[in-house]
C-alpha cells in the first residue's frame, strides 16, 4: 500500500514539503489541502505588485496548477481542514461549497503558516485599516490606493518598508510609524537604523520613532491616527506589525507549542505526536549562534525547513541546523541585509560585544555608478568569533550577508574574515572588500 | 518551430499528453521532453535512464528526471526496445532545458508497435490546439 502523505497548507512550506516527499517516495499518494484560492504564491512578492514592478497579482504563483498535476500531487483549494483525529489518522475536510469528508493519512504535516497580528488598538477595525499577507489583502490595498490621499504605515519592518516604498511609487507619501525607538529593530542597531532612515526620509518620508500608535480615527471609516496626542489624518492605514502562527488544528490535535506558542518541533521537524511533522511560518525555531528558541517567520525558512519536513515523512531522514535569520530587502534606492545578532540584542544576552564599522564604495571610487556601502560586524570579544552583520548599500548586499552567515555558521573569526581571500576588478568592487575591512575595524578595537 | 504563447512546438513530431514526443527517424523512434515539460520543471538537475536492451512501453515510465522543484517519471510515448541512451545528459542534464527538441533528446528505441500506437498519439496540428489550452491555464 501506498503511504499517504497529508499536508496542510499549500503556500512556501506546503509546496516544498510535497516536493520533497515526491522525490523521497515516488510512489506516495500525497494530498495538499489549501484553504485559500490560489495554489503557492509568493507572499514576498505583493509590496512590488503594489509597487508596479510586477504586472499583476497572479504573477506570484510559483507553483502552477501544472507543476502539481505532473509531480502527482493532490491540491484541493478553497478547501479548510477542519478538525483531525490523531487516533483514528484521518482529518475532516470541508470544501468551498460546504460539503465535508474525511481523508485518512500516514503521515501528516503541518504547514499551516501565520496571518497578519493586528494589535488591538481602539478603532483598528475601520474600514481602511489594512493588512498585507495575502493576495486578497493585496486586492484591497490596490483598489484603496487609487482613492487614498494620505496613508499611514504602522510598523517599520522589512515589509512595512516595502509597503511604503510601494505607495510612494503610487505617488502618496505615507508617515511611518514606528513603536520601538529605531525601524527594522529585530534586525538593526540604532546606527545602522538611522542610516536607513535618512535614505527613507531624503525621499520626503516622515518617520516617527519611539511612538505608539493610540487610536485609530473615524467613523466608520478611517480618517487618521493619533500618536502621541497628536492627529495624523490618513484615508488607508497599514498595520504592518508582525504575524502571528495558525496553531488552532495543532491545539485542538494536542500537538504541542513551545515558549514562542508557535509549533514545537524538532531538528527533523517532527511533533511531539508520532507521525506528524510541521515546518514554516508556524513553526519556532533554533538560533544557531545561541541555541536559543525563537520564530523565524522568513521565506527562506519555510522552504528549508520544508525540504527536511517532506523527506522524513515520506520515510527519508534529514535534519535541518536551525536558523540566522539572514534577511535582506530594498526600497527607496538602498538594499539593507542582516544577518546573526544585532549588537544590542548580543549585548541583552549578556555579552560584550564589538563592532567594526565601515562606509566604502561598492566599486572602485572612481569607477562611474559607485555606489556607497557600510558594513558593521559584530563579534564576540574573547575568540573574535563573527556573530552578525547589517549591511546597507547601493547594490550588492545578498551575497556579503550570504558570506558571513556561511562565516558564522563555521564559527570563523574577524581575524580570518580581515584576511579574507576576496575578489576585485573595477567596476564590480574596490580593491579592499568592504567586510574584510569592517572585519579590520573590529580587529583594531580589540586591540586596543 | 512554432510558438505558442511562452511555448515552443516542433513540426514532425509526436506528443504524448505528459509533455514528451516521439520522433520517427527510419525504423527507429527518438524521445524528448517537449518544451511545456522542461519549463515546467525549471532546472534539470538528475535523469535516471535505462540501459540499451531494455524494453519501454507506452503509457509507462522508464526513468526519471528531476529538478530543483519537481521530479516526475519519464513517460514512453510508444513502445520498444532501446537502441541507444543520451549519454551526454549524465553530465549535462540540463540539456533538457536548454534544447529539449534538439541535444536535449532522451532515448532511441525500436518501436515494437508503432502504427497502431501512433494513433493515441497527438499530430503537431493537434498538440497546437492543445498548447493554447495549456497557455492559457498557465
Ligand atoms: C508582504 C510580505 C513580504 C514578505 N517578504 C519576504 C521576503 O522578502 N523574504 C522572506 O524570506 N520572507 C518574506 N516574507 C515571509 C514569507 O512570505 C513567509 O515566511 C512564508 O509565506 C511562510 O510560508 P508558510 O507556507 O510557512 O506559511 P503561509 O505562507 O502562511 O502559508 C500557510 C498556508 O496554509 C493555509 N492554511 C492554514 N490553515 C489551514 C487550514 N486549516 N486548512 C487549509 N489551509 C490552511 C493558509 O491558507 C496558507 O496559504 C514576506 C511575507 C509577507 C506577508
Amino acid at each position: 500500500m501506498p503511504r499517504k502523505i497529508v499536508i496542510i497548507g499549500a503556500n512556501a512550506a506546503g509546496s516544498g514539503v510535497a516536493s520533497a516527499a515526491r522525490k523521497t517516495d515516488r510512489e506516495a499518494e500525497i494530498t495538499i489541502i489549501e484553504r485559500e484560492k490560489y495554489p503557492a504564491y509568493s507572499r514576498c512578492g505583493l509590496p512590488f505588485v503594489l509597487a508596479g514592478e510586477i504586472s499583476e497579482f497572479e504573477k506570484l504563483i510559483i507553483f502552477p496548477l501544472a507543476w502539481y498535476k505532473m509531480m502527482k500531487l493532490n491540491l484541493l483549494t478553497e478547501t479548510t481542514v477542519q478538525s483531525i483525529d490523531v487516533k483514528e489518522k484521518s482529518i475532516m475536510i470541508k470544501s468551498a461549497d460546504g460539503k465535508e469528508s474525511t481523508l485518512p493519512y500516514d503521515t501528516l504535516v503541518l504547514a499551516t503558516g501565520a496571518r497578519s497580528f493586528i494589535p488591538p488598538v481602539k478603532g483598528y477595525d475601520k474600514d481602511g485599516v489594512l493588512a498585507l499577507r495575502t493576495i486578497q489583502d493585496g486586492i484591497k490595498f490596490k483598489e484603496k490606493m487609487k482613492s487614498a490621499k494620505a496613508a499611514v504605515i504602522v510598523g517599520a519592518g522589512f515589509i512595512g518598508l516595502e509597503t511604503a516604498h510601494a505607495l510612494f511609487e503610487n505617488k502618496i507619501n505615507p508617515i511611518i510609524v514606528e513603536m520601538l525607538p529605531w525601524i527594522c529593530p529585530t534586525v538593526f542597531d540604532q546606527d545602522t537604523a538611522n542610516i536607513v532612515q535618512k535614505k527613507i526620509e531624503e525621499h520626503g518620508i516622515k518617520v516617527i520613532v519611539g511612538k505608539g500608535v493610540e487610536e485609530i480615527l473615524g467613523d466608520t471609516s478611517v480618517t487618521g491616527v493619533k500618536v502621541a496626542g497628536e492627529t495624523i489624518p490618513a484615508d488607508m492605514v497599514l498595520m504592518a506589525t508582525g504575524v502571528r502562527s495558525n496553531t488552532e488544528l495543532a491545539v485542538q490535535m494536542g500537538v504541542e507549542l513551545g515558549i514562542t506558542k508557535a509549533i514545537k518541533v524538532n531538528s527533523r521537524m517532527a511533533t511531539n505526536i508520532s507521525d506528524v511533522y510541521s515546518c514554516g511560518d508556524c513553526v519556532e525555531s533554533q538560533n544557531m549562534l545561541t541555541g536559543l528558541i525563537g520564530m523565524c517567520q522568513l521565506g527562506t525558512t519555510a522552504v528549508r525547513q520544508a525540504k527536511v519536513a517532506g523527506t522524513n515523512a515520506a520515510g527519508g531522514y534529514s535534519v535541518f541546523p536551525g536558523v540566522l535569520g539572514s534577511s535582506v530587502s530594498t526600497f527607496f534606492g538602498v538594499e539593507i541585509g542582516a544577518t546573526g545578532l544585532t549588537e544590542f540584542q548580543a549585548t541583552r544576552l549578556g555579552l560584550k560585544p564589538i563592532s567594526g564599522v565601515v562606509t566604502s564604495k561598492t566599486r572602485a571610487d572612481y569607477f562611474p555608478g559607485a555606489k556607497d556601502i557600510r558594513v558593521k560586524i559584530v563579534a564576540e570579544p574573547e575568540f573574535g568569533r563573527i556573530i552578525g552583520c547589517q549591511i546597507v548599500a547601493g547594490e550588492e548586499v545578498t551575497q556579503r550577508v550570504n558570506m558571513i552567515s556561511a562565516g558564522i555558521q563555521k564559527q570563523m573569526t574577524i581575524f580570518e574574515l580581515a584576511k579574507a581571500d576576496t575578489c576585485y576588478a573595477p567596476p564590480v568592487n574596490e580593491t579592499w572588500e568592504p567586510i574584510a575591512l569592517a572585519a579590520e575595524m573590529a580587529v583594531a578595537k580589540l586591540r586596543r | 518551430m512554432v510558438k505558442v504563447g511562452e511555448y515552443e512546438v516542433q513540426e514532425g513530431l509526436y506528443y504524448h499528453s505528459e509533455h514528451f514526443w516521439a520522433k520517427v527517424e527510419g525504423d527507429s523512434v527518438r524521445f524528448g521532453a517537449t518544451d511545456y515539460g522542461q519549463k515546467a520543471l525549471r532546472e534539470v538537475v538528475f535523469i535516471e535512464l535505462p540501459k540499451v536492451g531494455d524494453e519501454v512501453s507506452q503509457n509507462e515510465a522508464y526513468g526519471t528526471v528531476e529538478s530543483v522543484k519537481a521530479v516526475i517519471d519519464l513517460i514512453a510515448p510508444v513502445s520498444g526496445k532501446i537502441k541507444e541512451i543520451n549519454e551526454k545528459l549524465t553530465d549535462t542534464p540540463d540539456l533538457i532545458n536548454n534544447n529539449p527538441y534538439g541535444d536535449g533528446w532522451l532515448i532511441l528505441v525500436t518501436p515494437s508497435k508503432l502504427d497502431d500506437e501512433l494513433k493515441n498519439l497527438m499530430t503537431f496540428e493537434a498538440a497546437l490546439t492543445w498548447y493554447q489550452e495549456l497557455a492559457k491555464g498557465g
